[in-house]
């Protein structure tokens, strides 16, 4: 069946298979819904490795992610170039991540990176204020987003610094069940 | 390049990455951490040469790692770069080593192209998506747990069928039947006494009544019980004798239905476990993990936004109430427990009420309808005593938890206490109804048990019933139906016009009310019920696994319907994860209960002389025992040996033992976590307190 397409060389997609959690089927399926938000920009022949990137805000009006509050972050963390313009390889790569298979430590790992807002690798009290913000659509009062972040720090910081780092918000992960469940777009 | 002490750092296995900050490596732009002394060397923000020669480091180091490429935490080229680097290097391996590698590989393609043509099989998985991407995780887990029922149902139906129903029907084709197991010689000729079938006019109102009550003509059909005979086949190569076959399948049904059950909770109790101390993360968890990411509508969106803000302002005044409480004075304290206790015992006395009613209905209806001339006479009428006891058993489901929500506001419990009491509340109603209309039933069969009172002297149970277990498979059977009815009832007559006059009134009042949304326990307490009903009433009524079957298959259809069309999704999100194992436990407990009639019908009340495999015997057991009599001496008193209670008792004794060893082990590993946990906050000082004292001297 995948032996008949032009789009990749068998080699292509056996590297795909390898490092995403999609198969043969699924990469395919991808590449077409990829190619459908642009299909002017996107050749149909990724055999010679066509360097094709696609805005954000193409990425952003897909109906999985169009109203999702924080498919900006989303999209800039996966995207090579840190603005959420995507290559097909960041696509694949984001919603590998973000499907059933991925085990809980590498979504974990990039859930991280998503509410980390300034990128400085903790999660600080100004990113808690966005992502509540984000979350409630800014229905919350100040202070009752103020009270909200202390006692997520206060729950979360393991080491009293006053901000999440990777290893506080994995350790805080671990005892969310739901988040396999809840950190999971499907497409 | 490389110092001795970097290869410690970097080789503590374990998730992300070998060495702690070096997850600050992996991000473009990071300014020098003072934290990180060693690390000075890489960390030189800004000139992208640098940043990439950290990444391709990073990732030789990784290459020693046991992980699959794709699990690696990098973007794609760079795990691209490693794929090529293991491809190299296999190139350069051996001949046997490249080869063990290749068959790895293909055996992992099979495998994913085998679980890939799996996930089209799986049942109902487009509705599923669907249900999830509107409504969220937690009203997923009830459509789940629906399919579960399904699926359980129409496999144990094909066990039973295939080893009781259709060689009956073959027999019976074939005109098979020659021997009885069991020559019925004793008793009294008024036990003998069996005729379902209407005589003289039947009126075709009647034949309706008979189907959807299980009497009359539809008593002669494999419906129930009393249809089997103690016959057997007897032929020179194959030989099948029904009592026995009858008897065992439906062991075998029980013991499937545990296993399976048992194998769901098991992987639900993996993750309930995790959960344990959910209040300690209560706001880590609705910030983090709150948000639904399946959610693709914008009006769900919405929604779910909404109910967030909601839960958390709700958390945060009850914070706030907490604090007013712990600073109440020692009056309002015993004020607030004196009126707990009061909603207790009315709790209680509700409870009793709705028992002695389900008690007398039951009694009552069963009375009338063996002397079968106000059944006979009216429709409707007949109907409602057949359907007396199913009323009233709903009708206390239904009313008496508006009532339990209503005290337990006045209990000023904390919320998550409120809910968990108000659900375990549910849960012992519907159960005790249950039982008490099994209890009625039973003080009619066997005249409260006395053998010697008039009635049950002459056959060993009551005479007004020729064949017992069929009449309590009908009150199963009715059960069944009547549950049915009321879901179909309650959408047509309930959700719909709610909706309508919901979106076309725009009274106040009304729209206070609001739409109606989806109350995941509530439902799913339903169908354990519904399934508690199946596993009870199988024995006497071997169809009921494909009633079930059939129930809860337009069920998924009928609730999916009202759900998309009519309900709005639920203010507070359910946690599904840990409340699918409570449910699970529940369904357990179920099962455990459906157990006694069963066993009870089958150890200790004579069965029927009329009707049924097992006329004639003193009880349903012997089977066994007469079926183990032919077999050689070996297999006798090996069989004998292991239901002796000098085997099973040590056996006993050894599972206690085990148990209470699992048990202490439980009690160790949980107190090692705590006193981790401990440490690790210790640690966390400790590197702050060092972090400063470098700054200082810095």
């Amino acid at each position: 069946m995948g032996n008949k397409q032009t789009i990749f060389t068998a080699k292509q997609l056996d590297t795909y298979q390898d490092c995403t959690f999609f198969t043969r089927k699924e990469i395919l399926r991808l590449f077409y819904r990829y190619r459908d938000l642009a299909p002017q920009l996107v050749p149909l022949d990724y055999t010679s490795k066509p360097d094709v990137k696609i805005p954000y805000e193409l990425i952003g009006s897909m109906p999985e992610l169009k109203d999702n509050p924080f498919r900006q972050r989303i999209a800039e963390v996966f995207s090579a170039d840190g603005e959420g313009n995507m290559t097909l390889d960041d696509f694949l790569d984001m919603f590998s991540v973000m499907s059933e298979m991925a085990p809980k430590d590498l979504k974990a790992y990039y859930a991280f990176k998503i509410y980390d807002f300034n990128n400085d690798n903790y999660i600080c009290k100004s990113d808690l204020e966005k992502i509540l913000n984000k979350l409630t659509r800014h229905e919350l009062t100040p202070e009752e987003v103020c009270l909200v972040c202390e006692k997520v720090i206060d729950e979360a910081d393991l080491d009293n610094d006053g901000k999440l780092s990777l290893d506080d918000f994995q350790h805080m992960i671990i005892r969310a069940p739901d988040f396999l469940s809840t950190f999971h777009i499907r497409i | 390049m490389l110092t001795e002490e970097d290869e410690d750092y970097f080789t503590e296995p374990g998730f992300h990455l070998p060495g702690t900050p070096i997850s600050n490596q992996m991000l473009p732009s990071l300014p020098p951490l003072p934290m990180q002394p060693q690390h000075n060397h890489h960390s030189e923000a800004g000139s992208p040469s640098s940043e990439v020669q950290q990444q391709e480091w990073i990732a030789e180091r990784l290459e020693g790692d046991s992980r699959s490429v794709k699990e690696l935490p990098l973007n794609l080229s760079e795990k691209r770069r490693i794929r090529e680097r293991q491809e190299l290097r296999m190139r350069k391996m051996s001949g046997w080593n490249s080869w063990m590698d290749r068959q790895h590989r293909a055996v992992q393609r099979l495998w994913e192209q085998t679980t890939e043509a799996f996930q089209y099989t799986e049942m109902w998985r487009g509705s599923l998506h669907r249900i999830e991407g509107h409504f969220g995780s937690g009203v997923q887990s009830y459509f789940s747990f629906l399919r579960f029922l399904v699926l359980m149902n129409f496999v144990t139906f094909l066990l039973v069928g295939g080893f009781i129903v259709i060689p009956n029907m073959v027999f019976e084709e074939l005109q098979l039947k020659i021997n009885t197991t069991s020559p019925v010689t004793t008793g009294n000729q008024t036990c003998f006494d069996y005729n379902p079938k209407r005589q003289g006019l039947v009126q075709f109102y009647e034949y309706v009544m008979d189907l959807l009550s299980g009497t009359g003509y539809m008593e002669l059909t494999y419906l129930f019980y009393g249809f089997y005979e103690n016959t057997a086949v007897d032929l020179k190569t194959f030989s099948y004798n029904i009592p026995l076959a009858y008897l065992i399948t439906i062991l075998f049904y029980f013991l499937l239905s545990l296993v399976w059950t048992v194998i769901r909770s098991v992987n639900r109790f993996k993750q309930s476990l995790v959960n344990e101390d959910s209040s300690l993360n209560n706001y880590s968890n609705k910030v983090f993990v709150g948000w639904d990411f399946c959610i693709s509508e914008e009006q769900s969106v919405r929604l779910k936004q909404n109910s967030l803000r909601y839960e958390l302002k709700m958390d945060l005044e009850e914070e706030a109430l907490k604090k007013r409480q712990a600073a109440q004075t020692k009056l309002q304290c015993t004020r607030v427990y004196t009126l707990r206790t009061i909603v207790h015992l009315l709790v209680l006395a509700l409870l009793g009420a709705a028992f002695y009613t389900i008690y007398v209905a039951t009694g009552y209806s069963q009375q009338l309808i063996s002397q079968d001339s106000v059944v006979s006479s009216n429709f409707f009428l007949g109907l409602l005593v057949q359907y007396l006891p199913s009323i009233v058993i709903t009708a206390a489901i239904t009313i008496l938890p508006i009532f339990f929500n209503i005290f337990s506001r006045l209990e000023k419990y904390s919320l998550t206490w409120e809910i968990k009491l108000t659900l375990i509340r549910c849960v012992f109603l519907r159960f005790a109804s249950l039982v008490i209309l099994l209890y009625s039933l039973w003080t009619q069969i066997t005249c409260n048990g006395q053998k010697d009172e008039s009635h049950c002297k002459t056959c060993g149970y009551n005479n007004i019933y020729p064949c017992w277990e069929t009449r309590l498979g009908q009150e199963m059977y009715k059960l069944a139906i009547f549950d049915f009815l009321t879901v179909l009832v309650m959408i047509l007559l309930v959700d719909f016009p709610r909706r309508m006059i919901v979106q076309h009134c725009s009274c106040k009042l009304i729209q206070l009310w609001g739409q109606q949304e989806f109350q995941v326990p509530s439902n799913v307490l339903d169908l354990i019920y519904g399934q508690t009903v199946c596993w009870i009433g199988t024995f006497f009524c071997p169809l009921l696994p494909l009633l079930n079957t059939i129930k809860y298959f337009i069920i998924f259809y009928l609730k999916k319907m009202t759900l998309l069309k009519n309900c709005c999704p639920a203010k507070r999100t359910f946690r599904a994860s840990s409340s699918n194992f409570f449910f699970l436990l529940v369904l357990l407990f179920g099962l455990a209960l459906s157990w006694v009639p069963i066993l009870y019908s089958i150890f200790v009340i004579t069965p029927s002389k009329a009707c049924g495999p097992f006329q004639g015997q003193f009880f349903i057991w012997d089977t066994i025992p007469n079926a183990v009599e032919p077999l050689p001496q070996v297999t006798k008193e090996f069989l004998y040996f292991i239901s002796s209670q000098a085997f099973l008792v040590p056996i006993f004794l050894l599972l206690c033992i085990l148990i209470s060893y699992l048990v202490a082990l439980a009690n160790s590993y949980g107190q090692l976590v705590k006193e981790l946990k401990v440490y690790m906050q210790l640690e966390g000082r400790d590197k702050h307190f060092l972090v400063k004292q470098i700054n200082r001297t810095e």
